[in-house]
């Protein structure tokens, strides 16, 4: 393992005009490991994302990846450079095949005439078995999946085409309790396969089984940059839930009874 | 959101591949019903069968040519307008687009540096305007964010206007005129809009049948490797059998065409059906698995029900005809002696009434108060009065000889469908039940097939009807046979899905071959010629437009490039989730523009083509078109919400417009306006098939 992490950002900003909307943020995400990035809503954490993957260039800061400045000027930079996001969204067209979805904008060509649509379903059907879900035809609309299996279809697509770095966007956000364990599944397991990931998310209850590094947003600013051993669950909590604002709020709440 | 998902069981860490069990569950046929073509392909051989059973002329080649060169403008840009709705966009500068082109290169030809240029310079530049008129309109529809209706609403307008100014100021009129006398437009004519007469071609029906009739046999065994375990080695006893079988089948094949009896008919037909049971069983032992002796099981009341619906049906279809004369062309309201009219309307009131009052009921037994039984009263007469008058109008619009026709339709498609569902339902608990009813329903088709034998009075119409009734009814014999005999596949099988693929691609060449021959080439006895003239139509006339080919030729690229090629796979996603696919790197600004360039150089393809043809253009050429390229490219499968369609659909939904603005004029008789309400009714239809097999796709998982 090289000595340098496989991405560090170094007091980055972001301003839209008159709008700060990052401040000096800084943090690291080493392969193998789970970095994530916990904040309320409005905390920045879209645009840290954006930041990331390419679709914003930071106003101020540092991008290293293995130790070397970039900048990216698309997600698709990013992509070739091996940083893949999976978004709130998941970046899928729900009427389109799991096939088509699965590698759409990288399809492989024969001879530069046509898709290689026998090989691309096969792929896609593998990909997702070796994530443990057994599609039974890769030509069904990926809006007919289920939201785990959906999710599980962008990260396949992700790990297959080979990213070194795996941004997840709120993943569990839209699920419920089971299907939210599947996903924090494969997130470790992407991990154990060693990618850095980046998991956002504003529930602290899925954040620290799977995080080794936490990095909390508030307003634009951090608020801390913890390793695992650096901070218990209940601190995280506490932060995350706004700490002394929320005991503020839970004070005057209790004087209007 | 629910939990428990069948993902969440099935996800443990991850696993090593294994194959499902329920992948092949899902037959071919069952797949192939859900693609969004299949509306439109259904549309187009009810219009097209609607058109042909109703008239001399419309199953003859000229009209085939003819339609088809109707459909052909209509057809470029309506693969064009797929594309660009499947990328979730609209154009409504399409249609004057294509007027736009011709008048420009008329009036390029005739007047650019005082006394015109070469047609070839005009055709080029009008291509180049029309590229940057489609680049203006992407470009725009970026850069604002605003609906491509507005923007192409005033592209549209601007176009139209700066097309009367220019064909005002240039050549003095609304119109331009004599573009064929231009330099060079006779080569041009020659080379892109070229004309191909040709004559009779007497081989035409023995080509035609054999062609179906083989592609037909390969593409069911195609489904059939699809369905069913392979068996070790091939059994012989199986082999001998099946040679018998289709040595019945040609036998009974060349009696029918031979001979033009009844009594024969029938006796070939019965050597026919002991045919297609031998091939099928004979085949099956030779090739498959058998299963074991499935055991009697009960038939569901659901089945029974359906069964007794279908029969009924069924023998209704067979008997409406008795009580009408076949030739009665007066409108049923007229036929009826006078007395029977008033019947009629009252009758139809009341129904309209019952109707009304049935479906407030509910609000009237909730809320007693007066009012609410006032406006019940005047909602029910109010319905009556309309139902009434519609089936009035429908009954003076109908003549007897349609509404045996429409009836005979009706009930014998409805009955076969009740029978089928009756055999779905049997077919849970009980194969032999299944079998007995599939035997039920291919006896159906056949005994209507002999009904219009002997009632039909037109030879070319019954040969043609109860060819292909025999054939559906062959189809359903053997279906029915083999899933009683055979075990269905439940294992997957690679190779057999491959062979199975190639097999029905074969054959459904075959069949669209022999089916183009039949449609292109005609071979008229000197009996049918000159029924032909007496209707009107033209003998040994037979034209074929370049046109055609250029739509054929746009149809097949485009596609191509939809399903085979990144551009397809980015206008999919740029329609069905603009951010997810900008997100992953897919150029959603180039495809745009890319798509509106499109739209546009077709436009000009359809435009060059339409000054070449007929050498004058009205100023306000197209105006209104686009609505006719939506409305296919909608009957074709396309979402008007874009992400998903077919290029192959939008060709059929062409198809069908042409053939209901020829067959509207050259069958029924109405003035040709009256396909607006038949295409209205079409298009209706279309998006209600479509609907219901995308919901049965999005089910299907």
């Amino acid at each position: 393992m090289s000595e340098h992490p496989l991405l560090e950002l170094k007091h980055i900003s972001k301003y839209f005009g008159n709008v700060t909307a990052l401040e000096d943020i800084s943090t690291k995400v080493e392969a193998g490991k789970v970095t994530c990035v916990l904040g309320d809503n409005g905390a920045g954490k879209s645009t840290f994302i954006k930041i990331l993957s390419g679709v914003h260039q930071p106003s101020a800061g540092d991008y290293l990846m293995n130790g070397s400045p970039v900048a990216f000027h698309s997600p698709r930079d990013a992509r070739t450079s091996g940083i893949a996001t999976v978004f709130q969204d998941l970046a899928m067209a729900p009427l389109m095949s799991v096939w088509r979805n699965f590698f759409l904008g990288v399809e492989p060509y024969r001879f530069g005439i046509a898709m290689r649509t026998a090989f691309m379903k096969q792929t896609a059907k593998e990909e997702m078995a070796k994530m443990g879900i057994d599609l039974r035809d890769v030509d069904q609309p990926v809006g007919t999946l289920s939201g785990g299996e959906r999710q599980s279809v962008a990260i396949a697509r992700a790990v297959y085409f080979g990213a070194k770095v795996l941004i997840l966007d709120e993943p569990t956000s839209a699920l419920g309790v089971k299907q939210s364990g599947v996903v924090l599944k494969y997130t470790r397991a992407a991990a154990d396969r060693g990618l850095g990931v980046i998991f956002i998310t504003h529930n602290p209850h899925h954040a620290y089984p799977v995080g080794d590094r936490f990095l909390l947003l508030n307003r634009g600013h951090s608020l801390g940059d913890f390793a695992k051993d650096e901070i218990s669950r209940e601190e995280l909590t506490r932060l995350m839930a706004g700490g002394a604002e929320l005991e503020q709020l839970q004070h005057e709440l209790s004087s209007t009874r | 959101m629910t939990v428990t998902e069948a993902g969440d069981t099935t996800a443990v860490p991850p696993s090593p591949i294994r194959s499902d069990e329920r992948i092949t569950h899902r037959s071919p046929m069952q797949r192939w019903l859900i693609s969004p073509e299949i509306g439109a392909l259904i549309g187009a051989v009810i219009v097209w069968a609607f058109f042909w059973g109703n008239g001399q002329t419309f199953g003859e080649a000229d009209t085939t040519l003819n339609w088809l060169d109707v459909a052909a403008p209509t057809g470029i840009m309506a693969t064009a307008i797929a594309l660009l709705m499947i990328g979730g966009e609209f154009d409504l500068s399409s249609g004057v687009m294509t007027g736009a082109t011709a008048i420009q290169i008329g009036l390029f030809s005739k007047h650019f540096m005082g006394d015109g240029v070469n047609i070839g310079w005009a055709i080029l530049a009008a291509f180049l305007a029309a590229a940057a008129v489609g680049w203006f309109n992407g470009f725009m529809v970026n850069k604002t964010g605003l609906p491509s209706f507005i923007i192409t609403l005033a592209s549209f307008f601007t176009l139209r206007g700066v097309m009367l100014v220019m064909s005002k100021r240039l050549d003095g009129k609304v119109q331009v005129a004599d573009i064929l006398d231009a330099r060079g437009a006779a080569g041009f004519k020659n080379w892109i809009a070229h004309e191909w007469k040709f004559t009779e071609f007497s081989g035409r029906d023995p080509l035609f049948l054999g062609l179906v009739i083989v592609g037909v046999a390969i593409f069911t065994y195609g489904l059939l490797e699809h369905s069913f375990n392979r068996r070790d080695g091939l059994d012989t006893s199986g082999m001998a059998l099946g040679a018998i079988g289709i040595a019945a089948l040609v036998a009974a094949l060349v009696g029918l065409m031979r001979t033009d009896g009844v009594g024969v008919n029938v006796v070939f037909t019965l050597v026919g059906v002991v045919g297609v049971v031998l091939t099928c069983a004979g085949v099956a032992r030779a090739r498959w698995q058998p299963r074991q002796r499935p055991a009697a099981g009960e038939l569901p009341r659901a089945a029974q029900v359906r069964l007794g619906l279908g029969v009924a049906g069924v023998a209704a279809a067979c008997l409406i005809p008795i009580p009408f004369d076949r030739g009665q062309r007066l409108p049923i309201l007229t036929w009826t002696s006078s007395g029977i009219r008033p019947i009629i309307a009252i009758l139809a009131a009341a129904g309209g009434i019952a109707l009304a009052v049935r479906s407030s009921l509910p609000a009237l037994r909730s809320r007693t108060g007066v009012g609410s039984r006032v406006r019940t009263a005047f909602f029910a007469a109010y319905t009556g009065l309309l139902v009434a008058t519609a089936v009035v109008s429908v009954f003076q619009l109908t003549t007897v000889q349609a509404l045996r026709a429409i009836g005979m339709i009706l009930l014998g498609s409805g009955g076969v469908a009740m029978l089928l569902l009756a055999r779905a339902a049997a077919g849970v608990t009980s194969k032999r039940w299944q079998l007995i009813i599939g035997v039920i329903a291919a006896a159906s088709v056949a005994v209507m097939a002999l009904v219009i034998r002997i009632d039909s009075g037109a030879v070319r119409f019954r040969t043609g009807m109860v060819g292909a009734m025999l054939l559906g009814a062959a189809v359903l014999l053997a279906n029915a046979v083999l899933e009683f005999t055979m075990q269905k596949r439940t294992i997957a099988d690679p190779a057999a899905d491959r062979l199975g693929r190639r097999l029905q691609l074969v054959g459904g060449v075959m069949a669209l071959a022999g089916l183009v021959i039949r449609l292109l080439f005609s071979n008229l006895s000197a009996e049918n010629a000159a029924a032909v003239k007496a209707a009107g139509g033209a003998v040994g006339q037979n034209v074929l437009r370049q046109t055609v080919i250029w739509w054929l030729l746009v149809a097949a690229i485009g596609a191509f490039v939809l399903t085979k090629t990144k551009w397809g796979n980015w206008i999919f996603a740029v329609g069905g989730n603009q951010d997810a696919a900008r997100a992953i790197g897919v150029p959603v600004e180039q495809v745009k523009i890319a798509l509106f360039v499109v739209v546009s150089l077709c436009g000009a393809l359809s435009g060059t083509l339409i000054a070449l043809r007929y050498g004058t253009v009205q100023a306000n050429q197209g105006t209104g078109l686009e609505f006719e390229y939506i409305i296919a490219a909608v009957v074709g499968g396309c979402l008007l919400t874009g992400g998903y369609g077919s290029v192959i659909g939008a060709t059929l939904g062409a198809a069908i417009m042409a053939m209901s603005v020829i067959g509207v004029q050259t069958v029924t008789g109405w003035n040709s306006d009256g396909r607006f309400a038949f295409l209205g009714g079409v298009l209706l239809l279309a998006v209600l098939v479509n609907n219901f097999t995308r919901k049965k796709a999005q089910e299907a998982r």
